[in-house]
């Protein structure tokens, strides 16, 4: 298992190392782990690579992710606890936090992997060429992000309109 | 001002003469009108109280129970025949049809003489079974009259009948005694509940055929308190067939006899109430239920009278009024003893069987009335009163309603139930989290596009 993901770091690394100004700080670290490394030390490795190399925004869609697994959780379990006395309240207060999740889930696809997809080995010097073909067969950031609030203000309507 | 009298006049003859709730042409079959005058002051009491008395005998031509085929007479009195039936206009089949079209029946036997086959077959048609020889009488060797009955020990003397259940109300009771001359047993079927006995015969009483003496252990039908002396029938239109064992106890000679039992002392016959108590009640003076109004509504204050439509779970009340004919007024009806009159909310089956409480009372009639919640189920219910009891005309009341569901703007709101607040609270953190998000999202977006553009 850690040598993959050692792998895969040091991939997802190498283009970032090429597209933002932090990479040279990035390689300067721990970039290897050792064959014999304990999970500790795996866990604090994969979590210090995570929390250098992602952009700021996914860190942040992170964030609310997690936010919206901890609610959806806190939701479940008062149900699996109290009862299910209002059940629409159930399903559209869980729903909400679900739906919310996948949606983010969807946005946190369509604006991270623009990056992390492109191969800039390959492309060498046309790097901006490849990140207008990237995006012309994609979608924008802004695009994305639009259709997030319009898909997140019907589920809200519904989830409120249901709760009655 | 003389019409105004003669207006009056007839008020006062209307409120004097006492009269039945189902009319009062009254039709006495008499075989031998010579033994007429035998029966005078139960004639003339009849009259008293109001009925038509039209005395006639079977044989003869004008008599007809029927008139363009209704009903001629209201009442109908035999008394028992000497000869082998009642003629052709009184066969089985047309009694049965007087009792069809509501017609009342008072049937006298005698023990002197065998009954005649016809009568025979007519109270088979109703369960009432006679003995099998129809020529036995009831002796018992305590309670008979020693002045008159001596050797024989035929003429019972017994107490008048309490109520038949503590739930029934008693019609027929009363201080003093009964000399009943001469009884014909009756026997009823076990599992028909339109029959009830009014009188049975004491526990210490047999059947006795006279002529052939004391039958063979496995002849005996009946002994005891299983033979009866009075037995009575309500059809389920209510009307009433009533066998009176022995014609002799209606006689003049019996209303004013005075009796004494092997152990008790001389004392005068209550025959003639307990005949007026026994027509009274054969022809409908008694025991007459009505239902007067029948009220339902939501229990809201100025909720509508009487709606077509309920929804679940609805406080509902339910009203009504029942009078009880007594002689020749309308009074208000009192359950007997720990009966209860109940009220079934029903489709198909009752989701409630409710007492009905009596909550008031009118001049005629008493109020009952229950609340209850509508179940959580609808469909088409109705509201039934369902009351048959002995000696009482059926009450079969049944109101039809609709009962709906909820309509969507009927549940309550989900913030008046404290147990949805955890999923409310939930459901607005992911909204206000949502928002918080985007801010933050919009913020956060120019540093690194400017950096990626610049690049």
């Amino acid at each position: 298992m850690a040598p993959k993901r050692h792998a895969a770091s040091t991939t997802s690394a190498a283009p970032s190392a090429i597209t933002t100004p932090a990479a040279p700080k990035l390689s300067s670290g721990p970039a290897t782990l050792k064959a014999n490394a304990s999970a500790a030390e795996i866990a604090q490795h994969v979590w210090h690579q995570y929390s250098s190399t992602t952009p700021q925004r996914t860190l942040l869609l992170d964030a609310f992710m997690a936010f919206l697994v901890l609610v959806g959780g806190l939701q479940f379990l008062y149900c699996v606890l109290a009862g299910n006395y209002p059940f629409n309240a159930f399903l559209s207060g869980f729903g909400a936090a679900v739906g919310q999740f996948v949606l983010t889930a969807s946005l946190r696809m369509q604006t991270s992997d623009s990056g992390v997809g492109s191969k800039p080995s390959s492309k060498g010097k046309n790097a901006r060429f490849a990140d207008e073909v990237e995006e012309g067969t994609g979608t924008s950031h802004e695009r994305a992000f639009a259709d997030y609030i319009f898909g997140s203000l019907i589920l809200h309507f519904f989830c409120i309109n249901f709760i009655n | 001002m003389r019409w105004c009298l003669a207006l009056l006049v007839c008020c006062l003859l209307a409120a004097v003469n006492a009269l039945s709730s189902s009319g009062s042409r009254l039709l006495a079959v008499l075989e031998d009108t010579d033994q007429k005058d035998l029966y005078s002051t139960l004639w003339a009491d009849l009259e008293a109280r109001g009925y038509d008395v039209s005395i006639e005998s079977p044989k003869s031509d004008q008599l007809a129970l029927f008139k363009h085929g209704e009903r001629a007479y209201d009442h109908l009195l035999i008394l028992p025949p000497k000869s082998k039936g009642l003629g052709p206009s009184l066969t089985p089949k047309h009694i049965v049809d007087f009792m069809n079209k509501d017609g009342n029946i008072l049937l006298a036997l005698s023990g002197k003489a065998s009954t005649s086959s016809a009568v025979s077959s007519l109270l088979l048609e109703l369960d009432i079974h006679l003995a099998n020889d129809r020529s036995a009488v009831v002796i018992d060797h305590f309670n008979y009259d020693t002045l008159s009955a001596a050797e024989k020990h035929d003429v019972l003397v017994l107490q008048r009948p309490g109520p038949l259940r503590t739930d029934v109300k008693a019609f027929f009771d009363g201080e003093g005694v009964l000399a009943l001359p001469r009884v014909a047993p009756q026997t009823l079927g076990g599992e028909s509940t339109l029959l009830a006995p009014i009188l049975s015969a004491p526990a210490t009483a047999y059947s006795y055929n006279p002529k052939e003496g004391v039958p063979a252990p496995e002849d005996i039908l009946a002994t005891g308190s299983q033979l009866n002396i009075v037995s009575s029938m309500q059809a389920r239109n209510s009307a009433r067939f009533t066998v009176l064992g022995s014609v002799e106890a209606l006689e003049d000679k019996w209303f004013s006899a005075s009796v004494k039992t092997p152990s008790g002392t001389e004392t005068p016959t209550v025959n003639r109430e307990f005949a007026k108590q026994l027509t009274a009640w054969a022809f409908k003076e008694t025991g007459v239920l009505k239902v007067d109004k029948v009220e339902h509504r939501l229990a809201t204050e100025g909720s509508e009278l009487n709606p077509s439509i309920y929804r679940i779970k609805n406080e509902t009340v339910y009203k009504i009024e029942v009078s009880e004919y007594v002689y020749d007024k309308w009074v208000p009806f009192e359950l007997p003893g720990d009966d209860e009159l109940q009220l079934e909310f029903t489709m198909l089956s009752p989701f409630h069987r409710l007492p009905l409480k009596p909550i008031g009372r009118t001049e005629t009639s008493t109020i009952f009335s229950a609340q209850f919640v509508t179940p959580d189920q609808h469909g088409i219910f109705s509201f039934r009163v369902n009351y048959k009891r002995p000696f009482f005309t059926a009450i079969e009341e049944k109101h039809e309603v609709t009962v709906r569901h909820f309509a969507h703007d009927e549940y309550p709101r989900s913030w008046v139930i404290t147990g949805g607040w955890v999923w409310i609270a939930g459901l607005w953190a992911v909204i206000g989290g949502f928002l918080a998000f985007v801010v933050v999202w919009l913020y956060s977006a120019p540093v690194a596009d400017k950096l990626k553009k610049t690049q």
